[in-house]
């Protein structure tokens, strides 16, 4: 037995390791790159260090602000990722609970419609969407990009079927002790779906952090952006011209505050998922 | 909840706080015009607003500027003063009757007019004998070579005419070094669009489209000779990269990527025309960035005073747009000592180089092209048949066609104000 | 014992609804709607009927019969490649971390997590660099002589592998959560019963995570349908329009410089909105099933 968990554990940390070092390669490859010249990436090629390391490729991202203004597009990102993330996680939260511990007829039948329907490729309905924030009043401004995400069902599915797994009996106690439906929301089920609330609130912030063919749309003032639309002005360019080290350093300074906030987030989801055992069959 | 709720109150104020409020009375300017060509003309419009103008211009960068377009035109909401837009749009958009005619900016400022520009660029914004733009710039196909490259294979010469032949280039099958090629294959569709001209062909015959010509055939087939010789960079490869780290005689791409390489440090390159022929007879295929304003009803005459003054301040002053590498339209500026400092002169030097500058004005350019990037790489590597190729692009641009020449005809059975009551409606 | 209100569900559930019908609902019908109709995005929509439908279905002279059944096949393709491999590697890694002596699971899970943060096109000139044949990796240190993108296989290779790469993030840390959240008792009592990891794997984990399974096979599957940015930016859909996906010739339809044709875009949107749904059903259905039995 002993045996046994020892092999597997070497097995297991040989194959993460060689995962994970195929998956940073390239990352460590594109940060290295942004610290290269265009001279030396189109005479060296792939070479995991670079000959000479320049600051140039950042220098002239940070430099030119009246047609890149890197950090307010930073900032505008930063409100309109946490605002929409906030939202989100009220959103699904009580809609997951109507899902899940309410009975109402049709329920399941009008969820599973709805969920159908948000599969629809939404590519040719960019110009009613467009026309719906227009009457709405919310072209340049953040709500065109924090409240049409929330309509989203990917979360709400997860978080109902999260909330099936927590036993009703618990509901059901409460309620014989004359609890509503708000207070076993807000006292008995709040804290009991924390861990998958952190993850929804992950894939959220990040999504809406990287979305940019939306954000374009929306957005006709330049101060105004978020940093992914911001910067696929300037990607455009860096691409169509294969300024290869300056679009490298555009897209790793776009990444720092996602990955800050998943270095701060793990650590709580990995915690949090240990107190229950919420999603199951 | 409650801390959730003061964090969210707290960003709002703080970000409420931060937004500034936006003036009405100023002209939006919207361009295609990203990364460094947007900072040259961020440049223009703030020296022009330092004149203290009545009107300051907004500029304003859109990466997806004709989608906003067709967004704010359909919502009737927003719709731009001012915008640039590119040659190749002119026809389509006159005839949905998206633009207004510039007959009164142009009746505002007098040197506004056809003989102070390129001809090229001027008549690109005619349809129907209405103006309809103010050229910019005209900026398209051009060829870069390798100095030391051409040095190393002893073909300066090549160069003695200006103009570099087919024939000129195949005299070096079998005698490249490994890794050497004669030619890449960037923006392939451009130079098939010259060797058409250069041929006396066309895209179109009596209004009709037409691909699958005998132009087009032995364009494509002269080209595919120089891949079957081994001079062209192969099938997939990265081209213009491989012009950048010396291995290619010449690079076909635009007049705006002299930039590009001259970010490559030991890089000696300068440039040329796009191969032909004959040394005679030789076309670059161009495209122009035009001003444009988009049908408005809403536009002021003082609006349009103040568009006019603008474009007659670019007209005069638009030396920094050459530094984003487009040949200029305004004569004044190319006729400037100054102006001969840049790489591009070389296509107004003489009347002849700037008789080799050609935009397509056909009103289906746009799905022609579509059809060519489609399909050309893959016919002139030899992946695919070429009768085959031809016929599938005729049929892929006859189709596109009808199904828009319904649209149109939907179209034209409003007249002019209904078309605007419904686009200011909706 | 007190039921809740007979507007209590509503409260619930009403909001959220109010926010789908307007941003997911209406623009939806509208979509359907142009499907019917001939468009130009600007003007107003032309009533056809099935116009549309019957050209990309039944007109087998047209381009865009050819252009909506290449599509199809290659979408097809793509969701066959890509969806066993962006839920079998997550499994595995997350199945890794999760045992009991491995440590620095941050660290690996951090790793793994980060490229889907790099922006596609970055992430696409990264592998491109990688690919690329004179300056590139792959074939200096395996001796192939292919130009990657531009040769099949390659080409649908060398897109999976930047769509499994930059993917699996989110399915890792869902399955982690799954696998965390199994009762430790069950797999005690399948040690009492003599069972090695493979068999505990195969009949306590997998059983057990089987709604975090028919989540990621379902969204992963949704999103395969809508791809078109890794092709677009890593072969540009060649060699010969084989790696060509349906959404590309839809944004081309919609999008591109001519005039638009978006009557045509939008009945192609529909029929992959349909094959989506109806697979999506399947799934759903199937795993279900074999799970209860």
């Amino acid at each position: 037995m002993f045996e046994k968990i020892k092999v597997s554990k070497y097995l297991a940390y040989l194959f993460l390791i060689i995962v994970s070092a195929i998956w940073a390669i390239p990352v460590l490859f594109g940060i290295v790159t942004s610290f290269r010249s265009q001279t030396e990436v189109v005479n060296e090629g792939f070479r995991l260090l670079p000959v000479n390391w320049i600051v140039e490729n950042y220098v002239n991202i940070l430099e030119n602000t009246s047609t890149a203004p890197i950090m307010q597009w930073l900032w505008n990102s930063i409100f309109i990722a946490t605002m929409h993330t906030l939202l989100v996680v009220v959103v699904i939260s009580i809609t997951g609970y109507g899902y899940s511990r309410m009975k109402f007829k049709g329920r399941d039948l009008l969820f599973f419609t709805l969920l159908g329907i948000s599969f629809f490729p939404n590519v040719v309905n960019l110009i009613p969407s467009y026309k719906i924030i227009d009457i709405l009043g919310w072209v340049n401004t953040p709500w065109a990009m924090i409240v049409p995400g929330l309509a989203g069902m990917g979360n709400i599915f997860l978080v109902r079927q999260f909330m099936k797994g927590i036993p009703m009996e618990l509901d059901e106690s409460a309620r014989v002790d004359g609890a509503s439906d708000f207070k076993i929301f807000s006292r008995i089920i709040l804290p009991l779906i924390r861990p998958v609330l952190i993850v929804c609130g992950l894939f959220s912030f990040t999504g809406s952090w990287n979305d940019f063919l939306w954000p374009v749309i929306v957005y006709t003032d330049v101060n105004k952006m978020p940093v992914t639309a911001g910067l696929l002005l300037l990607q455009d360019v860096y691409g169509n011209y294969r300024m290869i080290g300056q679009l490298m350093g555009s897209a790793i300074l776009a990444i720092i505050p996602t990955l800050l906030l998943f270095f701060f987030a793990q650590k709580y989801f990995v915690s949090a998922i240990n107190l229950n055992s919420g999603i199951k069959g | 909840m409650k801390k959730l709720l003061m964090v969210m109150l707290t960003l709002v104020a703080v970000f409420l706080a931060a937004c500034g409020g936006n003036d009405e009375n100023t002209i939006q300017f919207w361009t295609p015009l990203t990364g460094d060509d947007g900072a040259y003309m961020d440049q223009l419009v703030e020296d022009y607003n330092a004149t203290e103008p009545e009107i300051e211009v907004k500029h304003i960068i859109t990466s997806d500027m004709y989608t906003k377009m067709y967004t704010v035109l359909n919502s009737g909401n927003g719709i731009p003063d001012l915008s640039i837009i590119h040659a190749d749009r002119v026809p389509s958009f006159v005839k949905q009757d998206l633009l207004e005619p510039v007959t009164e900016i142009m009746e505002a400022q007098p040197e506004l007019n056809a003989d102070n520009y390129i001809e090229e660029a001027w008549s690109a914004g005619e349809v129907d004998g209405t103006q309809y733009t103010i050229p910019l710039d005209i900026h398209g196909s051009a060829m870069y070579y390798n100095q030391d490259l051409l040095e190393k294979y002893d073909v300066e010469h090549w160069l003695d005419d200006n103009v570099v032949t087919f024939d000129e280039m195949l005299s070096l099958q079998g005698q490249l070094e490994e890794g050497d090629y004669v030619l890449n294959d960037a923006l392939l569709s451009w130079v098939l669009l010259a060797q058409i001209q250069n041929l006396g062909g066309d895209i179109q015959e009596n209004g009709e489209p037409a691909v699958n010509t005998d132009a087009m055939r032995e364009s494509i087939e002269a080209v595919k000779e120089l891949n079957d010789a081994g001079l062209m960079t192969p099938y997939g490869e990265d081209g213009y990269l491989m012009f950048q780290s010396g291995n290619v005689l010449f690079s076909t791409d635009g007049t705006w990527s002299s930039t590009g390489h001259a970010q490559v440090e030991d890089l000696n390159f300068g440039v040329t025309n796009i191969y032909a022929f004959e040394p005679d007879t030789f076309h670059n295929r161009s495209s122009a960035h035009l001003f444009a304003m988009l049908s408005n009803e809403e536009r002021s005459e003082e609006k349009e005073q103040g568009i006019a003054d603008f474009l007659e301040f670019v007209r005069e002053n638009s030396i920094e747009w050459a530094e984003a590498g487009q040949i200029v339209a305004s004569q004044d500026v190319i006729e400037s000592p100054e102006y001969e400092n840049y790489m591009q002169s070389f296509f107004t030097s003489t009347q002849e180089q700037e008789d080799s500058l050609y935009i397509y004005t056909y009103e289906h350019y746009p799905y022609v092209q579509e059809a060519m990037d489609n399909y050309v790489a893959d016919l002139v590597h030899g992946e695919m048949d070429i009768n085959t190729g031809l016929e599938e692009m005729q049929k892929f641009v006859e189709d596109k066609v009808a199904e828009g020449s319904l649209d149109m005809e939907n179209t034209e059975l409003l007249d002019e104000d209904e078309l605007e009551e419904e686009l200011s409606e909706e | 014992m007190k039921e809740h209100g007979k507007f209590a569900p509503l409260f619930f559930v009403g909001p959220h609804i109010i926010l789908f019908i307007v941003f997911i609902l209406i623009p939806s019908i509208y979509g359907i709607y142009a499907s019917f109709t001939n468009w130009n995005l600007v003007g107003s929509p032309e009533w056809v009927g099935l116009d549309n439908y019957k050209t990309i279905l039944a007109n087998s002279d047209s381009t865009f019969y050819s252009q909506f059944f290449n599509g199809m096949k290659n979408t097809l393709i793509f969701v066959g490649l890509s969806v066993p491999l962006m839920i079998v590697i997550p499994l595995m890694i997350a199945v890794a971390l999760e045992h009991k002596e491995v440590k620095f699971t941050s660290l690996f899970q951090t790793l793994i997590y980060i490229p889907g943060l790099v922006s596609i096109s970055a992430a696409a000139l990264i592998w491109s660099l990688i690919f690329n044949k004179q300056l590139g990796v792959v074939n200096n240190m395996f001796g192939s002589e292919q130009v990657w993108t531009a040769t099949q296989p390659y080409a649908w290779i060398t897109i999976i592998i930047i769509t499994v790469w930059a993917g699996i993030g989110g399915n890792m840390i869902i399955y982690r959560a799954g696998i965390n959240g199994v009762s430790k008792d069950l797999y005690e009592s399948a040690e009492i019963d003599g069972a090695g990891p493979i068999r505990k794997f195969w009949n306590v984990t997998l059983p057990s995570i089987k709604f975090p399974l028919i989540y990621t096979m379902v969204m992963t599957t949704a999103g395969a349908f809508n791809v078109f940015a890794q092709p677009l930016m890593m072969t540009d859909g060649g060699p010969r329009q084989s790696t060509t996906v349906l959404m590309m010739y839809i944004r081309d339809l919609a999008f591109s410089h001519g005039e638009s044709i978006a009557g045509v875009a939008s009945a192609m949107a529909v029929m992959l909105g349909l094959v989506l749904l109806v697979i999506s059903a399947i799934q759903y259905y199937i795993m279900n099933k074999n799970a209860t039995t």
